[in-house]
């Protein structure tokens, strides 16, 4: 199926945005502006979100024109695409937009043409079926691991760096109980949060 | 407002087929699905997170009440959505070095194609053709593709080594210990920031 | 190809000197006219490619400009505006690209780029009496013709050690191995200075990859100043002066080296990719090899592609960072497009061996480097290659002799099971080595020269 690779789901939608002349801020300006005071991390709607690797969200004006001798023609409709690439199936992530990120959600849905609002989950999903296009190919390079393992791993590895450093040329004696703690405490250690820029800093306070 | 995000880089491109040839571009993602070789080479490239291509035919923007504007448009669009590493400039080089073939035949179908090789009037067909993207999130902002399989392998290996070890004893560590970092000794490079794009 | 008109072509651009004195003046143009008039006299003394049939000259003498330069010898705006985008901005300005941050920020460089350098003059001797004449000669050129000012200037010589001229480093290294291959420029061919082609052999770059105006290995022509004749048998440069902290880097290989199982020469070659005295580590890893090393067709023909895991070579070594051969696959396609051609030369006296060294002393490298586009070469190297590592597989793992560390970062050098050969951490990294300052500049050819010298640049 297309829209998948492995484990991960290619969803595209194009939602068309309304077109209102008389209005002092166009509905996509409208959008663009909102979505510049997001946050682009963990803060943002898609840390709550938490099965997206990643997505973005772009208003396109129109089509693009070559130059001669392709035709110049435009869209009568602009559109704000969403690419998103997460874990699992379509529903699911949808349900969870709507319910883990309904403010951001219709603050920028609101802008498009027959969006139903997000308290009716049922509404909304069906709605962002409407808008969505399948993805004729779709390439994923790690594509049979959740959100969570990668940050997972992500912390692990630079854990297992650190501990090499500090405990390298130790003897055996030394080494494997320093070995066993450091195991117990990565263990223990809180889950990686998405979206998130403390990379080293985590791991140092872990150790 | 941003294409970048920690060290991917969210690239969209638009660019119009005549109807008819886009049945060839499908044919060739149906080929390409089925003929793995052809993929080879965007693995071995190791710095897409994901990428897509997305064909809209020209009736099949979406359309969601009789009062919003009838399309009538010629072409069939071809989008390309891609999560990759490094510079702009450096993505678009390597692919022109060494993916010249897949390229082309993806793109060839496309009005004003120059082909993908020499690079420079293909990078001003990339340029001509992209729209910038407005709001970009990555769970892992710090970690390229080469980084996030790196950590999974070293996770791998830790699992494996963290259960080997259990009741292992003192004499038979060390060497056990060697054989975990010779696994790992690869896979260790620090995440960090990206370099600065150009 | 065309042939290389090899008497156009500044000789600095085709091949190092190895003459072991030299000295780098730089100057401002203190008129456009006057400035005009003193490159024509000084074109006479400029060393060109031709062979030296009769012997060697005493000393031999080059010019380059900055953009800065170019605009004060007047050259017409449409012109000097075609040049490419990092020429014209200078390396200063780069500094966010190249990672020029911290230690090697411009806060920390030398008094002389505070000044705006037009000018860089390398003269290269055989001796220090014929290096002073030349100077002095061409010190007097300047003066009588008013056209231009010495602003300072910075002497380099190749290493003494016991009385004999060596090509040694500060760091103990035997420097000068593997500067790439050009179609057309006649040196002595070496393999495993070109490219590899599909069946395994070494063939020449393209000679754009070095000279403008020439096919580079993309198919294309690299971006280029109008009119042709302007760029044409021309070349950029980088100088950056490389400050060497001796004393850092011998405590810290002496450090590392007495918990490293190997021993200190065999971690010392690790850093590098050759031992001290030259030899590839990936040719013989386990110790030096005088036949590898004094064999031409040996000291700089090795590739990765047997060694993937870095467990003979480690694959954050200086010189697979630098140029990584086959190691990124796709038979090196990825990497001939990204060589530079050095001409590097330590400046400063060689403290012995047995002596801890001192950080503060005048000691480093000069290094220069040639290049047809400063952008995809020598900038992608210094930018993805030495202070980042993604394209190596190593994250932000920085280049171990040379990346901006500032006492973080760290480097893995791999290994195997062998007691002798373990994987091996090196951490808390220092800077080895400062950048005190340098610039980009253009080398002009012949006929450059000459028009610039006439005020005959046409816009196009």
């Amino acid at each position: 199926m297309a829209n998948k690779s492995g484990s991960i789901y290619g969803l595209t939608i194009l939602s068309p945005v309304k077109d209102d002349p008389h209005a002092e801020i166009s509905p996509s300006l409208a959008v663009r502006m909102y979505l510049q005071t997001l946050p682009v991390d963990g803060r943002g709607p898609f840390g709550r979100v938490s099965s997206t690797h990643m997505a973005r969200l772009v208003v396109l004006d129109d089509v693009v024109y070559f130059g001669m001798p392709s035709c110049e023609e435009h869209l009568k409709s602009k559109y704000l695409i969403f690419e998103s690439n997460f874990d699992g199936e379509l529903e699911p992530y949808l349900k969870q937009l709507a319910a883990e990120a309904s403010d951001e959600v219709h603050n920028i849905w609101q802008h498009c043409i027959g969006y139903p609002g997000v308290q009716n989950v049922d509404a909304f999903i069906a709605y962002m079926k409407r808008c969505q296009v399948e993805t004729t190919f779709y390439f994923a390079d790690v594509n049979n691991k959740t959100v969570q393992q990668t940050l997972q791993a992500l912390q692990t590895q630079s854990a297992v760096a650190s501990f090499i450093e500090k405990n390298q040329g130790k003897p055996s004696e030394e080494l494997q109980p320093a070995f066993i703690e450091f195991m117990s405490r990565l263990n223990k250690a809180p889950r990686p949060k998405p979206g998130s820029t403390k990379g080293k800093e985590l791991t140092d306070e872990l150790l | 407002m941003s294409n970048i995000h920690g060290k991917a880089y969210a690239m969209n491109t638009v660019s119009p087929m005549k109807p008819w040839k886009t049945y060839i571009l499908r044919l060739f993602f149906f080929i390409w699905r089925h003929y793995k070789p052809l993929g080879d080479g965007l693995v071995q490239l190791s710095f897409i997170h994901f990428a897509r291509w997305v064909i809209v035919p020209r009736c099949a923007f979406p359309r969601l009440s009789e009062q919003q504007p009838k399309d009538d448009l010629q072409y069939d669009y071809l989008f390309f959505f891609s999560n990759f590493n490094g510079t702009w400039n450096q993505y678009i080089d390597a692919f022109s070095a060494v993916l010249f073939f897949g390229l082309n035949n993806i793109w060839r179908w496309s009005e004003k194609f120059p082909g993908s090789v020499p690079v420079t009037p293909f990078k001003s067909f990339i340029v001509r053709g992209q729209v910038e993207t407005d709001y970009y999130y990555t769970a892992y902002p710090h970690a390229t593709t080469n980084d996030v399989k790196a950590a999974h392998r070293v996770q791998a290996a830790l699992g494996d080594f963290a259960r080997q070890m259990e009741g292992m004893p003192p004499a038979k560590f060390a060497d056990a210990y060697l054989q975990f970092l010779v696994k790992v000794q690869g896979d260790l490079g620090e995440t960090g920031e990206a370099p600065v794009g150009t | 190809m065309s042939k290389l008109d090899i008497t156009d072509i500044q000789g600095f651009a085709l091949r190092g000197y190895n003459f072991p004195f030299a000295r780098f003046l730089f100057l401002k143009i203190s008129d456009k006219q006057k400035g005009r008039e003193c490159i024509g006299r000084l074109v006479k003394y400029i060393t060109t490619g031709e062979r030296w049939d009769q012997g060697k000259p005493k000393t031999t003498v080059n010019i380059a400009f900055t953009y800065k330069g170019l605009v004060a010898l007047g050259l017409p705006e449409p012109s000097l505006l075609s040049f490419p985008v990092e020429f014209v901005q200078g390396m200063k300005a780069r500094g966010a690209i190249l990672s020029d941050t911290g230690k090697n920020s411009p806060h920390h460089w030398d008094a002389v780029w505070e000044h705006e350098v037009h000018a860089w003059l390398g003269v290269f001797a055989q001796s220090q009496p014929d290096l002073e004449y030349q100077c002095s000669e061409l010190l007097t050129l300047l003066q009588e013709s008013g056209g231009a000012t010495k602003i300072d200037s910075q002497d380099a010589g190749a290493l003494q050690i016991n009385g004999q001229i060596t090509t040694k480093e500060h760091f103990g290294y035997t420097d000068g191995f593997g500067n790439p291959e050009f179609m057309g420029v006649e040196k002595d061919s070496q393999p495993g200075q070109g490219k590899l082609t599909a069946d395994g052999k070494w063939t020449p770059l393209a000679t754009g990859e070095l000279l403008l105006e020439y096919a580079d290995e993309a198919g294309e022509l690299p971006v280029a100043p109008l009119p042709h004749l302007l760029a044409s048998n021309g070349t950029f440069m980088v100088y950056r002066k490389l400050h060497q902290n001796v004393a850092t880097f011998r405590k810290y290989l002496k450090e590392k080296g007495a918990l490293y199982p190997g021993g200190t020469e065999k971690l010392a070659s690790k850093f590098i990719g050759r031992w001290r005295d030259g030899t590839p580590v990936e040719l013989s890893p386990s110790e030096p090899s005088p036949a590898i090393v004094g064999d031409k067709s040996r000291n700089v023909n090795f590739t990765f592609g047997n060694d993937l895991d870095g467990a003979r070579c480690p694959v954050g070594a200086h010189v697979r960072r630098t140029n990584p051969r086959d190691a990124f696959g796709f038979n090196g396609k990825l990497i001939n497009r990204r060589r530079i051609s050095r001409r590097g030369m330590p400046y400063g006296p060689y403290t012995p061996e047995d002596q801890p060294g001192t950080d503060d002393e005048e000691h480093g490298m000069i290094f220069m480097a040639l290049n047809a586009s400063l952008f995809r070469q020598f900038e992608f190297v210094q930018q993805q290659w030495i202070e980042y590592g993604n394209d190596a597989r190593q994250g932000n793992d920085k280049d171990i002799l040379i990346g901006n560390h500032g006492g973080s970062g760290k480097v893995m050098i791999q290994g195997t099971t062998d007691p002798n050969n373990p994987p091996f951490l090196c951490g808390a990294l220092p800077n080895f080595v400062e950048l005190r300052g340098g610039d980009y500049f253009f080398v002009p050819s012949i006929t450059a020269l000459r028009m610039i010298a006439a005020n005959s640049v046409d816009p196009r």
